[in-house]
Parts: structure tokens; sequence; C-alpha cells
């Protein structure tokens, strides 16, 4: 009994002299544990930011207004900077805007969006929704996010010759926009488009109403804040393709910078395109950059959250 | 022989007891908070991990900064990408002893100061934060508020848009632990 009693005692005495002495085998065991805790975690995370805006300079890009988010969105074109239309008589243009554009863009849910928007290129109203089908992963089991985009517009504007019947000033698209961010500084997208006028737009004798197009748009940024983005459209018109002189059509190529501060995402961009509402700037880009036919325009990019978190605001 | 059974026996024991003694919590409870002239901004996560050896008093605690979540969903964005960079820095973490030795088989709360290093942005500070532990019949839990300062932990605040961030961050941390195996 007393034997065991010593050797009680003797295994107390080890037992501090071992929590003293080794200190560094039971921090071993909280790290290893730590480890552990930590491994359990998914990786596959959705890569989020592959761009700034749910619009870049021409197109809409794959990402979405989240959740109870409204994107207020402010598009304007100018007129002509050179050329016969620019220069110094218009202000390299800014006495004119060829187009402005008002949208709102609700989350109904952090993937699908509802789309609206008027311009003033044609008039048209513009219904729209949009769906975020795939998100990029951080761990590349998904490699790109892909977007889908469905448009429907109606040229309001008077045009009796163009427009015999209400359903001709209807136009279409229908888009995948294919994105990847390749680093956090860089991201790059192609976007299929399908583009239907149920009134050949321009009206024009030989135009068609179908027609598929390609858009292909990149962001890098320069630094946190601020990023050069650069949007580019080839329509796959025959027609187009082979007009020539006035009536020629030039693909839309627009280059521009992104600011973006809390709230707000803005672009300050050099754009050939005229019209902002992609069924119109696809069909309809009669202006060529070599001939000082491009402009100056911007985007504001405002997201305003109805999230429930009244409480902590202060105006 | 008898001896080597009885050294075993104790050499088991202490394996045992160093076992015990380990706490663990794989839902930590954080909040951080900060009052700005426009608007607060707050956000919580419930998936932090931690792990107490009572035995030690060695303490860890660690988050993914993007399982934060705030209301509004783009300045969850920018405190990712922007200040964060939750893509080259993708977790905090905290290492540390507790001074105090805290005996786990007496309920109370017993208020604790722990000592170690704050990792935030990839930038390791050392410090010094007050807390409590409260036991309640062999249930252990721990509760801290203390202050990230911005500039500590280089995380840049941009000119353009310093009314909305304030300079320093208020956090909130509790975890319930289970023994660990």
């Amino acid at each position: 009994m007393k034997k065991f009693a010593s050797f009680l005692l003797i295994t107390a005495i080890s037992t501090s002299l071992w929590a003293q002495t080794k200190p560094a085998a039971d921090t071993t065991a909280t790290d290893s544990l730590m480890n552990a805790l930590n491994k359990s975690e998914p990786k596959d995370e959705p890569v989020i930011a592959t761009f700034k805006s749910t619009r870049l300079i021409l197109g809409s890009t794959t990402e979405t207004v989240k959740k109870n988010n409204l994107n207020f969105l402010v598009i304007h074109r100018f007129g002509d900077l050179a050329g016969s239309q620019g220069g110094g008589k218009t202000f390299f243009g800014l006495d004119n805007s060829s187009d402005i554009y008002i949208g709102f863009e609700y989350g109904v849910s952090n993937n699908l969006d509802i789309l609206f928007g008027r311009s003033k290129f044609a008039q048209q109203i513009d219904l729209g929704l949009k769906y975020a089908v795939l998100h990029q992963t951080s761990d590349n089991s998904s490699p790109i996010a892909i977007t889908l985009l469905g448009k429907a517009g109606v040229k309001a504007y008077t045009d009796d010759i163009a427009f015999p019947t209400f359903g001709d000033r209807f136009a279409y698209v229908g888009q995948a926009i294919i994105a990847r961010k390749f680093s956090s500084a860089f991201s790059l997208q192609i976007s299929p488009t399908f583009v239907r006028h149920n009134s050949v737009f321009p009206y024009v004798f030989g135009n068609e109403k179908d027609m598929f197009a390609l858009g292909v748009a990149g962001r890098l940024k320069v630094n946190k804040r601020m990023a050069i983005v650069v949007d580019y459209a080839h329509p796959f018109s025959s027609f187009r393709n082979n007009a020539t002189g006035a009536d020629a059509f030039y693909d839309p190529l627009g280059v521009g910078l992104e600011i973006e501060t809390g709230g707000h995402v803005f672009t300050i961009v050099f754009s050939n395109a005229k019209a902002i509402s992609e069924s119109s700037y696809l069909a309809n880009t009669q202006s060529d950059w070599g001939k000082g036919q491009f402009r100056l325009g911007f985007t504001i990019s405002r997201m305003f959250s109805f999230n429930k978190d009244k409480k902590d605001k202060k105006y | 022989m008898k001896y080597i059974g009885i050294i075993l026996l104790a050499w088991l024991s202490i394996q045992n007891q160093a076992s015990q003694d380990l706490y663990a919590c794989k839902n930590v409870k954080i909040d951080l908070f900060s009052s700005a002239p426009i608007e607060d901004i707050k956000a919580s996560t419930t998936s932090g991990t931690s792990v107490y050896n009572a035995a030690t008093g060695d303490i860890a605690f660690s988050v993914a900064i993007s399982s934060f979540q705030f209301a509004k969903s783009r300045m969850q964005e920018h405190f990712n990408e922007n200040y964060m960079e939750s893509d080259k820095y993708p977790r905090a973490s905290f290492k540390g002893k507790v001074q105090e030795r805290i005996d786990i088989t007496k309920n109370g709360t017993y208020p604790i100061t722990v000592t170690g290093n704050l990792d935030v942005h990839g930038v390791i500070r050392p410090r010094t934060i007050q807390g409590t532990v409260t036991i309640a019949n062999g249930a252990v839990s721990m509760a801290s508020e203390f202050m990230v300062k911005c500039v500590d932990h280089k995380i840049d605040i941009p000119q353009l848009v310093f009314k909305n961030i304030a300079e320093s961050i208020k956090m909130n941390v509790s975890a319930t632990y289970t023994a660990a195996k």
C-alpha cells in the first residue's frame, strides 16, 4: 500500500514535471488538433469579384446583383469626339449625347436578377433576366463562371414604316457569358450572343433579322481601386460585312478606366458604339474609331441594399 | 514486472489526462463592429475554430475571412477583396497562452488574460487580450472583446472612402468548448 502511494506521488510529480519541462509537446497537441479542425472546412469556395460591376463597358458581365440589392445604373455616351460630327464645334462631342441609359437591376436571389432599363437610342425599353448558372471555385473544380442573360426590348419611338405592327418593335437578346478570374488582377470573359429584331434594324433592304455575335471583354486591375477595362464584340452578319462606304458597319470596341469607391463603380470609357443596349449596339454600330467617330462615355453603378440592417443605418 | 506495469499505467494516465484537458470548438462566434460617420460596419461568423488546452493554458483561434457575413453584399465583397485580401490571407488566427490557471472542475466565471500573437491580414502582432472563462458543470466557454487597429495589420483605407471606415474594429469572440478526444 505504501509502495503504491509512493508511486502515486512519483506519478503526480512526473506529471507536473512533464507539464513544466515539456510544454512543447502540448503545444503540438493543440496545433495538430487545430489543423485537424481547419482541414475539414471546404476549399471549393466561389471566386468573388471577377468583375466589379454587372456591366463592363458595352456588355454584361457574369456578376449578378445579390439578393435584395438594387443596382441603379446611369450610362451615358456623348457624341463623336472627332470626325465630321466632332471637334471644337460640338466641344469634342460633349454637346451631344448619342445614348443615355437608365437602368435598374434587382437581385431576386443571389443568382437571379430582374433587369429593367430605358435607352435614348431608339427609345428602347428593355426587360430582362440574368441567371448565374455556374460559379468559378477557388479549387478549380469549376474553372469558369457562366451566367445566362435574356432580354426583350421594345422600340417606343414612332416610325410607322419600320414597324407596321406592334410586334415589329421587339428585339431579343440571348447571351451566355463565360468568365474566368485568372488572377486577383485579371479577369476575362467571352459571350456568345444571339440577337433578333422582329423588324430589321437598321431598317435597310437586305439587313438580317437574326444574327449571332461574340463578345470578348477583360479587366486588368492596376491598383485596389482602379482597373483598365476593354470590351469588344463582333457580329456575324454577311449584310454587315458586305456593307461599304457610308453604310459600313464596324465592330463595337470600348476601352475604359473603372474606378471603385465604397458604394459606387464609375467607368470612364471611349467607345465607337453609340448605343448602350445590346440589341442596338450589336446591330447598329456604324461609327469608326479610325475616323474619329468614338465618344467619351461613363457608367455609374450604385448599389442599394434592402437587407434588414436598418438599425445600424445612420441616415 | 510489477513496476513496469505500474509505470506503464502511470504513463498512460498522464497521456490520458493530457488529452482530456484538450477542448475544441468548431463554431466560434466572432462579431466585428465599427462605427463610422456614414454607416456602421457589422459582420459576424459562427464558423471560427478554437482549441484550448486546460492543462497548459495554450489557446488557439482561427477563422476564415470569407466566412464573415455582412448584411450588405457589396460591403462583404470589399471586405474580402480590398481590405482583408482574403485570397492572399484566407485566415486570421490567434495563438497564445492563458496566464491564469483555470480549475475546470469548479463552476464559475473567471477573468483571464491571454498573451499571444494575433495574425490578421498576414501581419502578426503580439497582443495581450482580456476575456472571461465560464465553467458550468465541466462545460467550458470563453468570451472576449478587443480592438483591432487597421494600421497595425497594414489594412489600407484609401482616402477616397475614409469616411466609410473606422480606423479600429471592435471584435467580439465567444466560444463554447467540448472535450476533444
